[in-house]
């Protein structure tokens, strides 16, 4: 009773903070682009500029002073040592001298310089846009010819048998660029804008001289404009100058910046509330390892989104891993169903689907075709392997889980010395020089890299959507869940839950414990080709070897147990596991720089959840 | 009846039969000579056969092979890390180590029985999966707290410019303690042999006048050594052991342990591992809390796998931060099945016969692949292959005759 009450209390206290979060957040946001965040902007502007023509004014006193030295010593009649001598110490005074004196800002008078500054940002912004549209029209003319360039140089060094890594994205030669007259005619209008800015500084520092202002030219104009400039950039820019002095409430200039944090947190706090309200219900409906995995991955949500991080790129990416991974964690669900658990010897499955796909490569069976033709051999190789898989299986009810992932290991190895010597003769997949295959097989746009991918993806703002992949799982998906309402499935699953009483009712066990391991064996041979054609690289080797362990403990996640399974455990445990491992890498490269914490953020996750799967299943307390 | 015995032994030895001949073959096909061949041997023989023999109790409580000793191996690589950091060098480094060792063992190997006893009939994958879920920690640690959080400042092992403990942990420099046991005291092969010989010779005497042997089992053993000194005396004989250079200590050791798993079996403890491994229900009515006999039979293991990683180690001068403990388990696992050890029986003698066939293919296997398919790494893979294979095998024979009683019964 109490324990319910103080966590009421703590959900309606976070509650509170939420609120006050977003409400100051909703407040500050709109600033960015009205008065309060113009007033901010041209603040730091000026204190900025100010600040690095300062250091260009020390510049002009220290040439006059050189110059001064020179004439000095020359003058008094001494040779070249003395004078190199002089102007050194000239040099070093006047520097001592200005450096370190602080300029009183507030005693500039700095209007007329402001509004000459907003003017020249104003003409620079148009003559950028201009040039972009007129790069962008360039870029256009001239990207088929690039393209056809880069596959030419592409296709000689698969013929001269070299290494040829992913196709990059094409980019166009700039050098050609010739700036369109609009273009000269906007950059004349800011440059003429500049001279109005050097005048109103020259009025500020009397000391700098025309050829001091040239030299300062570029910095000014980096300070005034970049291109994609906004508020947040803008500001950040600034304060990494050190222009934070410029500010009279800096709390204010704080609180615009960072508004739409305030927001996420905000949110984030009420989602934490609710969970925190919830959570016995949330742990009972869901299970523990399924929230903690759960409010982990909206934490990274969170996390990527505080850090400025593009959470739309990563989610499409997300979504883009799930669909790849996604074939291969369905292909548990017939496992479980006919009560082999979980298909630890998955491996056997997708070393066929690599088989098919390397014969496709070696025939050059182009494009659609091409995979259809892998997924039609490697299924076929599948099936029979499967079959005699199952014939094992049969043999060790009871007993699958060990022997299977040793038996999918050894599988593994014995195909490694297969990859040796299969006798493949195209140059894209063996090793020009020495034995065997190659490791990673690179795949292009003459095989079938992408062709689930690309097949009419369409982008929304960043997030693309790779609807052909999608479709793909979900037709899968959907025959896999038809199939588990046919009188066979029906009667697999019968043989999954109570084998005991399936045979009493005149079901064929072993058969249908034949037909599951088939079909998942089959299920993961597809599966490895669409990761493929996803990830751009068939890999080889001991590659495959904890593949079914990742697909196991992503059903898992989903929430199956090592006995009983549904297609949507699929879809949620995909989607959680490889969100959770696309959101965490960039998080972590923030957090702890070049580290592969994400790595042992996936040994973690996926061992973590197969124990947790396995002391569900099995051991009482004693005996 | 001496036929179908000559059968029967066939059929239960059929996985070190197979390999003795893959053994011959191998050694026939790679052109090595035998000297070098067996001066490799011993070596590997005198790294590698305390890790090996840890495995045995787990077997006999029931508990299949212990695949956690991975994380026996990690708690060492953690002592000897340290011990490097205090600049603890030579033998007092290695006994620092050794003790360090045991209370990190034994309270993973708790950890270890304590999960274990959650999934019983499991506990091989479990085991396997649990080192794996262990290595992720162990990452977790060498890379993002020993070395930043917790600063280490012995020259090496941090390098500038990258997160964690460095990739190799180098043991032969003046701050650790390589050859600390191999070193202490070698003998040539001929010596040795007279020195156990003679060992083996006066202890069996000994027992002959404490009335604790009969005269007949004195008399095999002082023939046994008296035999054996007497071969060595055939030039071709002991040309074979030219390059031996015998460890002694580190033998030595490996024989106490062996003493230890004879010696534990005629303890009560010992007749309660036996007596859980045969059946957890019988022993539970029995009054024995099988749960702790369990957690104490995994507790042991890794306290030894700990120590057999620390031989291991100064054998070797140096070790790969992140992978040296990765294979421990898969190899000794291969290794005592390879003895003709089941997941359910294991003796000394397997363990180390089976030590003894495991590396003799792995020294064998690289030339030998390289001499029939003209590539060293189908030799490499093939080992690989064979140490999965055979605990496969092993889990499919065991798996099988298991099934069979059931449905006899």
């Amino acid at each position: 009773m109490t324990k319910k009450k103080s966590r009421k209390i703590i959900a309606v206290v976070l509650a509170i903070l939420a609120a006050a979060a977003i409400v100051l957040g909703a407040m500050n946001l709109p600033q960015r682009t009205g008065d309060k965040g113009n007033a901010i902007i041209d603040a730091l502007r000026i204190r900025t500029l100010l600040n690095a023509t300062g250091d260009g004014v020390v510049e002009s006193y220290v040439a006059i002073a050189k110059k001064e030295a020179t004439a000095k010593v020359k003058a008094e009649g001494g040779g070249m040592s003395a004078i190199r001598e002089a102007v050194k110490k000239a040099e070093e005074e006047t520097r001592a001298q200005y450096s370190n004196s602080t300029t009183d800002y507030s005693k500039l008078d700095t209007t007329a310089l402001a509004a000459a500054v907003t003017d020249y940002a104003a003409l620079l912004e148009s003559y950028d846009a201009i040039a972009l549209k007129a790069e962008n029209a360039y870029i256009e003319e001239n990207m088929a010819a690039a393209q056809a360039a880069a596959k030419a140089e592409r296709e000689k060094k698969i013929a001269a048998g070299e290494e040829v890594g992913e196709e990059t994205e094409v980019s166009v030669d700039m050098s050609g660029f010739v700036a369109t007259a609009e273009m000269t005619a906007a950059k004349e209008k800011a440059d003429a804008q500049y001279a109005a800015v050097g005048e109103a500084l020259k009025g500020i520092y009397p000391v700098l001289d025309d050829s001091a202002l040239a030299t300062l030219k570029d910095t000014i104009e980096k300070i005034v404009y970049t291109r994609g400039d906004d508020f947040t950039v803008k500001y950040d820019r600034y304060m990494a100058a050190g222009s934070g002095e410029a500010l009279d409430d800096k709390m204010s200039g704080f609180m615009v910046r960072y508004a739409d944090d305030l927001i996420y947190a905000g949110v984030g706090l009420i989602v934490a509330a609710l969970v925190f309200l919830f959570s016995e219900l949330l742990i009972a409906k869901l299970g523990i390892p399924r929230v903690i995995i759960g409010v982990f991955f909206i934490l990274l949500c969170f996390m990527c989104l505080l850090y400025d991080l593009s959470l739309p790129t990563l989610l499409s990416n997300t979504l883009v891993r799930m669909g790849m991974n996604s074939i291969m964690v369905l292909a548990m669900v017939p496992g479980i169903q006919c009560g082999i658990s979980l298909n630890l010897g998955l491996p056997i499955g997708l070393v066929c689907g690599l088989i098919g796909g390397l014969m496709t490569i070696e025939l050059n069976i182009p494009g659609a075709l091409g995979f259809m033709f892998a997924i039609i051999v490697g299924g076929a190789l599948a099936a029979g392997a499967g079959w005699l898989y199952a014939q094992l299986l049969n043999r060790l009810k009871g007993e699958e889980m060990g022997v299977t992932t040793y038996v999918g290991f050894s599988i593994v190895s014995l195909m490694c010395i297969a990859w040796l010597v299969l006798p493949f003769r195209s140059l894209k997949l063996r090793w020009p020089l020495g034995t065997g295959l190659r490791n990673t097989i690179g795949l292009d746009s003459s095989n079938f890299a992408h062709i689930l991918d690309d097949f009419w993806a369409f982008k929304i703002g960043s997030f693309e959507v790779p609807t052909g992949l999608l479709l793909f799982m979900l037709a899968c998906c959907g025959l896999v869940w038809l199939f588990s309402r046919s009188k066979t499935g029906v009667a697999m699953q019968a043989v999954g839950n109570n084998p005991r009483f399936a045979e009493a009712t005149g079901i064929d066990v072993d058969k249908m414990r034949i037909i599951g391991t088939v079909l998942s064996t089959v299920l993961g041979a597809v599966g490895i080709l669409v990761y493929s054609q996803s990830y751009g690289f068939m890999q080889l080797y001991t590659a495959p070897r904890q593949m079914g362990f990742i697909a196991a403990s992503a059903i898992l996640i989903g929430g199956a147990s090592t006995s009983r399974c549904k297609i949507s455990h699929v879809l949620v445990g995909t989607f959680l596991f490889q969100g959770v491992l696309t959101l965490g890498m960039p998080v972590a490269n923030v957090l702890v720089p070049g580290s592969t914490i994400s790595e042992t953020l996936r040994i973690l996750i996926s061992n973590g959840i197969i124990l947790y799967a396995l002391t569900k299943s099995g051991g009482g307390s004693r005996g | 009846m001496a036929k179908k015995n000559m059968g029967e032994i066939l059929r239960n030895n059929a996985v070190t039969i197979m390999f003795i001949l893959l053994c011959l073959g191998g050694l026939a096909v790679s052109g090595q000579t035998v000297p070098y061949v067996v001066y490799e041997l011993f070596g590997r023989l005198s790294r590698n056969a305390f890790l090996v023999l840890a495995l045995i109790i787990p077997i006999v409580a029931g508990m299949g092979i212990n695949f956690a000793v991975t994380i026996g191996a990690m708690a060492a690589q953690i002592s000897a890390l340290w011990v490097v950091e205090w600049g603890i060098s030579g033998v007092g480094g290695f006994v620092t180590a050794a003790l360090m060792t045991v209370p990190l063992a034994a309270f993973f190997g708790f950890l270890i029985g304590k999960l274990l006893n959650k999934m019983k009939g499991q506990e091989m994958i479990g085991g396997m999966i649990l080192g794996y879920f262990a290595n992720g920690l162990y990452q977790l640690l060498f890379l993002f707290i020993f070395g930043n959080l917790i600063p280490l400042k012995a020259p090496g092992l941090v390098i500038m410019g990258s997160t964690g403990v460095a990739n190799t942990i180098d043991l032969s420099t003046g701050r650790g303690f390589k050859y600390a046991l191999d070193g202490m005291w070698k003998l040539p092969f001929g010596q040795a042999l007279y020195v156990v010989c003679g060992a083996v010779a006066v202890v069996a005497i000994i027992a002959l006048l404490l009335k604790k042997m009969t005269a007949k089992q004195t008399g095999v053993y002082v023939g046994v050594a008296a035999v054996l000194c007497l071969l060595y005396q055939i030039p071709a004989v002991a040309a074979i052991f030219a390059m031996v250079n015998v460890p002694m200590v580190t033998f030595m050791i490996v024989g106490l342990l062996c003493l230890f798993n004879v010696g534990i079996m005629k303890t009560r403890l010992g007749q309660q591992f036996r007596a859980v491994g045969q059946n957890r229900t019988v022993a539970n009515a029995a009054g024995i809390n099988v749960d702790k006999v369990r957690v104490i039979a995994i507790m042991i293991s890794t306290v030894l796998a700990g120590w057999g990683q620390l031989i291991f180690v100064q054998n070797m001068g140096s070790f790969q931060t992140y992978g040296a403990h990765e294979q421990v388990g898969l190899y000794a696992g291969a290794a005592i099945l390879v003895g003709g050890a089941s997941i359910k029986r294991a003796t000394n003698k397997q363990a180390l016969l089976g030590c003894i066939l495991f590396h003799l293919l792995f020294i064998v296997a690289p030339s030998a692949g390289k001499n029939l398919f003209g590539d060293a790494a189908i030799g490499e893979y093939f080992r690989v292959f064979v140490s999965y294979g055979v605990i496969a095998m092993a889990l499919v024979m065991h798996a099988w005759g298991s099934v069979k009683k059931k449905k006899k019964a």
